[in-house]
């Protein structure tokens, strides 16, 4: 399985490859997957911290590391494992990294559990939280997201992992301490009929909230991680800054894109518009000086050229909302009371 | 009940515990009469009041009563577009759940479909409105006044929510985004027949108006799109072409009065320099805008329905 364009982020692209698999979900009680950007990722020790755990909770299980263009030592183990444990474990691999959420896509159209439990390439969270995120979603919520408790990677990355979430919290609204461990658990309804892509895998936990899910923060005992990336440098974090932007435009603006460039194109135009009128008003009214001893003219003619340019992207925005618009779906049904 | 009812009403719900069992039953009294066979659809917009349980005794004594019940609030627009999408009936009607609208109106706007030569598409025109003036009558007024200028639909009252939609029509809508209000305007672009009839409001009698003042940049940015999805959108290229006229204008304008000033250097700053910033700006602007066209001809190349989606009609004798 080496597919060499990233997976479609909808599901039901094929119909009948769908119908083959769909006497298979649900078959199991949890999915794991498993995105590996590294060679040296810790596939095996995830697999057998994860899959013990998951024996001893009497659940059944499997396993789906994707590899993301990468191979090394880490393929090896999964091979390994695939042999040693059959249907258990089954890798995926790209041809070329398409990135953290084409791999979860990836995974979970193939994945059969009822629930999909993501994880880092090494053992980040101590495997026992497994129970308690689990737990939550027996206990009804959709989505179980977790909150490292006593952080003990280098304090440079909790001051920035802080203020990213802190930056979260205030500007999307969205009320998680910990976005940056992706040791999750989730119901596969929920992922399923979501676009995952590009910087998505992130934020899962803000659009499933936004769509009603019920995401439910879980306290977890950090690990002292086994290996793999402990330090993050700045341009990690600000890129996250970059992203952070994004997520407020998918989540508030995706079907009204005018809205967005039009308020922001119209501050611009008339902020212009009036720098210019004010001018005017004042050569014609106060001083006789020329407009060409103004330079805020030069100015105010700048912004109201820019203020009109993006009003005009806004509308480009629209128009491709329009095109697709029978594919977009603004709701989203809990229940249906039907005939009784 | 049958598959298909003649008739199915939606209802957008959000807070509106108290009127939801008079509304059900007006909605049965003013249908009994007709003889059609009929569905209501409730579309429970996460109310926060009870309003679903309110909704679902209603659901349990009533087999024609179908709830939908949704995970986040969605807003009306998406209320409405789920009900739509559950909706059976040959013939929609949406109805608001705030009892403003009269459920006995709803057998003449729905007799509209077949009157005067036919339409797709019947709206309701409050014509004698018991809301505030200043918060909502004037700004209504405004805005429906420009509504019809700049779409060419004449319809006096477009956000009334008593509308009676053919079945074909809404099958062929795309509806998102809020945009229940130019719902006349957009199914005029689909090819519908827009018509309109006077129908009865009243005040409202539980909860509280869920509108407010602010939505005037809304309702005008929505209209600058909406004009565009239009009347525009199968050749985009042409509306921002509309749009760059201006600045063409001023380009033009600009150009001459400078060519006409244009002299020998004199190494002061001068209006010359000025003119030709400015020219230079508005020049740049009208580039941008024929592009910024041409892009969105590319959009709607690659799209599925070439841009615009036509309802095509079958005489019924």
């Amino acid at each position: 399985m080496s597919p060499d364009v990233p997976p479609a982020a909808a599901p039901a692209q094929d119909a009948g490859a769908e119908a083959e698999r769909a006497g298979e979900r649900g078959a199991l009680d949890v999915s794991i997957v498993v995105p590996v950007d590294a060679g040296d990722g810790r596939v095996r020790e995830v697999v057998e911290a994860l899959g013990a755990e998951l024996e001893r909770l009497g659940r059944s299980w499997e396993c789906l590391p994707v590899f993301d263009g990468c191979r090394g030592p880490a393929w090896e183990a999964a091979e390994a494992l695939a042999r040693e444990l059959g249907e258990r474990v089954r890798p995926i691999a790209f041809q070329r990294p398409f990135g953290q959420s084409a791999c979860l896509a990836a995974g979970l159209e193939r994945a059969r559990g009822r629930v999909i439990v993501t994880t880092p390439q090494y053992v980040q969270v101590d495997p026992r939280e497994l129970e308690r995120l689990l737990a939550a979603i027996d206990a009804g919520a959709d989505f179980a997201v977790p909150w490292r408790q006593q952080r003990v990677d280098p304090l440079l990355n909790r001051v920035q992992s802080a203020g990213f979430n802190l930056l979260m919290r205030r500007i999307v609204g969205a009320p998680f301490h910990d976005l940056n461990c992706y040791f999750r658990a989730m119901r596969r309804e929920v992922l399923e009929g979501m676009a995952i892509y590009g910087d998505m895998y992130r934020f899962l936990p803000v659009l499933a909230l936004r769509q009603g899910y019920d995401v439910v923060e879980v306290q977890v005992r950090h690990l002292q991680e086994w290996g793999g990336a402990g330090f993050f440098g700045f341009g990690v974090y600000a890129r996250r800054v970059l992203d952070i932007l994004g997520v407020v435009f998918l989540t508030h603006f995706t079907h009204k894109p005018l809205r967005f460039f039009g308020s922001l194109g119209a501050a611009f135009a008339l902020s212009g518009g009036g720098l210019v009128t004010a001018l005017v008003l004042q050569k014609l009214l106060v001083a006789n000086t020329g407009l060409y001893n103004r330079p805020l003219f030069l100015l105010g003619v700048m912004l109201f050229v820019l203020g009109v340019q993006v009003i005009g992207f806004g509308l480009v925005g629209e128009i491709i909302i329009y095109t697709r618009a029978s594919a977009l779906r603004e709701y989203r049904i809990e229940r249906i009371y039907d005939k009784q | 009940m049958s598959p298909s009812p003649d008739l199915s009403v939606v209802v957008p719900v959000y807070d509106e515990r108290q009127n939801l069992p008079l509304l059900q039953r007006e909605i049965a009294a003013a249908l009994e009469a007709c003889g059609w066979t009929w569905e209501v659809v409730y579309v429970d917009d996460r109310s926060e009041d009870g309003s679903l349980s309110v909704l679902l005794d209603l659901w349990r004594a009533d087999p024609r009563v179908r709830v939908v019940a949704l995970r986040a609030h969605a807003g009306q627009t998406a209320a409405l577009a789920a009900g739509f999408d559950q909706s059976r009936g040959r013939v929609v009607v949406t109805l608001d759940g705030d009892l403003q609208n009269d459920p006995a109106d709803i057998p003449r706007v729905v007799a509209r479909l077949d009157q005067e030569g036919g339409a797709d598409i019947v709206a309701g025109w409050r014509k004698r409105r018991h809301d505030g003036f200043v918060l909502r009558r004037l700004p209504s007024v405004v805005a429906n006044r420009l509504i019809a200028l700049v779409t060419g639909v004449r319809i006096h009252d477009t956000g009334c929510t008593l509308k009676a939609l053919r079945r074909e029509l809404v099958e062929s809508l795309p509806i998102y985004a809020e945009q229940h209000r130019f719902l006349p305007a957009m199914s005029a672009a689909s090819g519908a027949r827009v018509s309109e009839v006077v129908v009865n409001h009243r005040p409202r009698r539980f909860g509280r108006s869920k509108y407010g003042l602010g939505r005037a940049t809304r309702v005008l940015l929505d209209l600058l799109a909406v004009k565009m999805i239009a009347s525009f959108s199968r050749r985009p290229l042409q509306y921002f072409a509309l749009l760059a006229a201006p600045f063409a204008l001023a380009t033009l304008v600009l150009l001459a009065t400078g060519l006409a000033r244009a002299g020998p250097p004199t190494g002061a700053p001068a209006r010359e320099q000025v003119l030709l910033v400015a020219f230079l700006l508005s020049f740049m602007a009208c580039v941008y805008f024929v592009l910024l066209g041409l892009l969105a001809e590319l959009v709607v190349k690659v799209s599925e329905t070439g841009g615009r989606r036509i309802l095509a009609t079958t005489l019924e004798p």
